[in-house]
């Protein structure tokens, strides 16, 4: 009887522990999104993160009107779509090669793959920045997209997902005369799709939240992106007037799309975030 | 029947009337190689080699040999920067990685119930712009009216200057840095104790083994890899940590440069005061750093091993 009042006790405190932790957890986000439907000044009104009194569209209007904020939206859109577009085809395509194709060389070439991991972007930031200019790139789209076709970490996660995918399908292709890219494109392709959309998911997301490089390349103000748009936001703003309604309501239109696409794709997301992680 | 189609394909191969499959591997991995030399390797080395050079991007570089490097080691900004950036990492190993394994120890319990909505909860700060949640947590932090202090304001007590004050501004950073990532590491402790074989638990208890002894007994030791793991991505990640500290003090790093990252500090003397060369040196110093630990990692991965 005791022992089993014990365990009772033991499994409300899990439950108690783990909400008050998840509740913790998404306070901040709650609180942005009530702060976008309330004004500035009650925003700091004590307590205030309370859901507003009178749910006010105000913020969201200025923010359309005010800012040039539906080009920031379309302008994150477009780079993150055609990056993932083009992150599917060339990773998909090259981790196909690396898990099913034997050739010469594979193996350094393999390593250099995974050794260009560990050049942190830091490295690259001047240089790269100076390339830019000299290539005309500086406010052009290409810089946002063309460098980052063809990810390191795309390739190794697609050949993960390639690796399963039994040769024999391949072989039985070839003596039909299939090529190979018809092979990848009609075989492989279609067997990996949770690669392909765990891919997509974690190329979109770290593209639609990346601030550090638009940051550098774009400039002007309908040509930035979201998060850069949102920075700009607050350092334009003099001290004593910066616009937190507006700016809670820009951040909650960046970040509430792809919570809620995260929620509905979770376990894409997970997958993606722990193979290789976890050593079979 | 299929066997023997399988092994007519084979010899039709080795005959050598498949050049295109000898090839397409190749032409399947070059856009790769292709962009990582034109837009990695290529400024990588620019990288090193400016680092002998002192520029400012508009006169000619002036070759200084070392002494971006020398100059560097006696900065004390940079020193700030590196004993900043050296409490962001040890914050995030001794504070969020114990933080995150117990999340995800409680999150696997089974008398858990609705699991799956916890979870997502804890997961939530993963997809969230840092821009955007960054600026909230300004807000949150706010001396006079910000909902951090607010219990403190209630009771009459002096309210914590968070983004105004040495340490305290160290503290706001580690905290936003822990409700960012915990969840995210909890992700992959949770993948690690489904590899726990079940018997090992129900051996303990049949033992008499306590909760805790569980935990330290088995949890923990067979966790030992993925902790292994994750310490090195905490540690990469917590090295380069640079927007939240970015737009949280505005780009100022401050108070007197009391929350400035190495990373941010490449940032100001590169693009804000035009030193390409010295900026460049610090990069380097970042990816020796970075460097070392990939390959700790990468040896765990156990990429060198040859692949049968």
């Amino acid at each position: 009887m005791d022992e089993r009042f014990g365990q009772r006790v033991g499994v409300v405190a899990l439950h108690v522990v783990v909400i008050s932790g998840a509740l913790l957890t998404v306070a901040p986000i709650a609180f942005m999104i009530f702060s976008s439907f309330n004004t500035t000044t009650e925003i700091f009104t004590l307590p205030p993160w309370l859901p507003p009194a009178e749910w006010s569209f105000k913020n969201y209007e200025t923010l359309l009107t005010k800012w040039p904020f539906p080009y920031w939206y379309i302008n994150s859109i477009i780079y993150a779509g055609v990056v993932t577009v083009f992150v599917l085809f060339f990773c998909s395509l090259a981790g196909f090669a690396f898990a099913k194709y034997n050739f010469r060389a594979k193996n350094a070439l393999f390593i250099i793959l995974i050794g260009s991991t560990m050049i942190p972007f830091q490295l690259i930031l001047i240089p790269l920045f100076i390339l830019m200019s000299r290539i005309d790139w500086i406010n052009h789209p290409a810089s946002m997209i063309i460098p980052w076709m063809a990810p390191a970490f795309g390739i190794f996660l697609m050949r993960q997902y390639i690796q399963a995918v039994p040769s024999e399908l391949m072989e039985s292709a070839r003596i039909h005369g299939a090529s190979e890219f018809r092979i990848y494109a009609r075989i492989i392709d279609p067997m990996v799709r949770t690669g392909l959309t765990t891919l997509a998911i974690l190329t979109f997301l770290g593209s639609w939240n990346s601030y550090i490089w638009p940051l550098m390349v774009l400039r002007g103000n309908r040509v930035i992106t979201l998060p850069v748009g949102i920075a700009t936001m607050r350092s334009q703003a003099t001290a004593a007037q910066v616009p937190y309604g507006e700016m809670m309501a820009a951040a909650s239109m960046v970040s509430v799309p792809v919570i809620l696409l995260f929620l509905m794709l979770q376990r894409y997301f997970i997958s993606g975030l722990t193979i290789g992680a976890v050593k079979g | 029947m299929f066997q023997a189609a399988v092994a007519r394909g084979r010899e039709a191969r080795e005959g050598g009337g498949f050049h295109q499959h000898r090839l397409a591997p190749y032409a399947f991995i070059s856009p790769f190689y292709l962009l990582f030399g034109f837009f990695f390797l290529a400024p990588s080395l620019i990288a090193l080699v400016l680092s002998l050079f002192r520029w400012d991007g508009i006169n000619d570089p002036r070759f200084v040999f070392a002494r971006n490097y020398g100059r560097l080691v006696s900065d004390k900004v940079f020193a700030q920067a590196a004993t900043n950036t050296a409490v962001y990492a040890i914050a995030s190993l001794f504070i969020v990685i114990p933080l995150a394994l117990v999340l995800a120890v409680l999150l696997n319990a089974k008398s858990l119930r609705f699991s799956s909505v916890w979870r997502a909860m804890y997961f939530t700060p993963i997809v969230t712009s840092t821009v955007a949640i960054t600026l909230v947590f300004q807000i949150l932090y706010d001396r006079d009216v910000g909902l951090l202090n607010a219990p403190l304001i209630y009771l009459g007590l002096e309210p914590i200057h968070w983004l105004g004050d040495r340490s305290w501004v160290k503290v706001a950073i580690i905290i936003l840095i822990t409700w960012r990532s915990t969840g995210l590491l909890s992700i992959y402790f949770l993948a690690g104790l489904q590899s726990i074989p079940e018997e090992l638990y129900e051996a303990a208890s049949i033992d008499g083994a306590s909760t805790l002894q569980k935990l330290f007994r088995i949890t923990i030791p067979m966790l030992r890899p993925i902790i292994l793991f994750v310490s090195i991505i905490v540690l990469l990640s917590s090295i380069q940590i640079f927007d939240e500290i970015q737009i949280l003090t505005n780009g100022s790093g401050g108070p007197a440069n009391a929350s400035m990252s190495v990373v941010q500090y490449l940032y100001v003397r590169g693009f804000t005061r035009l030193r390409l060369g010295f900026a460049s040196a610090v990069g380097t110093v970042l990816f020796a750093t970075v460097f070392i630990l990939s390959l700790i990692q990468l040896q765990w991965y156990g990429v060198f091993r040859k692949e049968d």
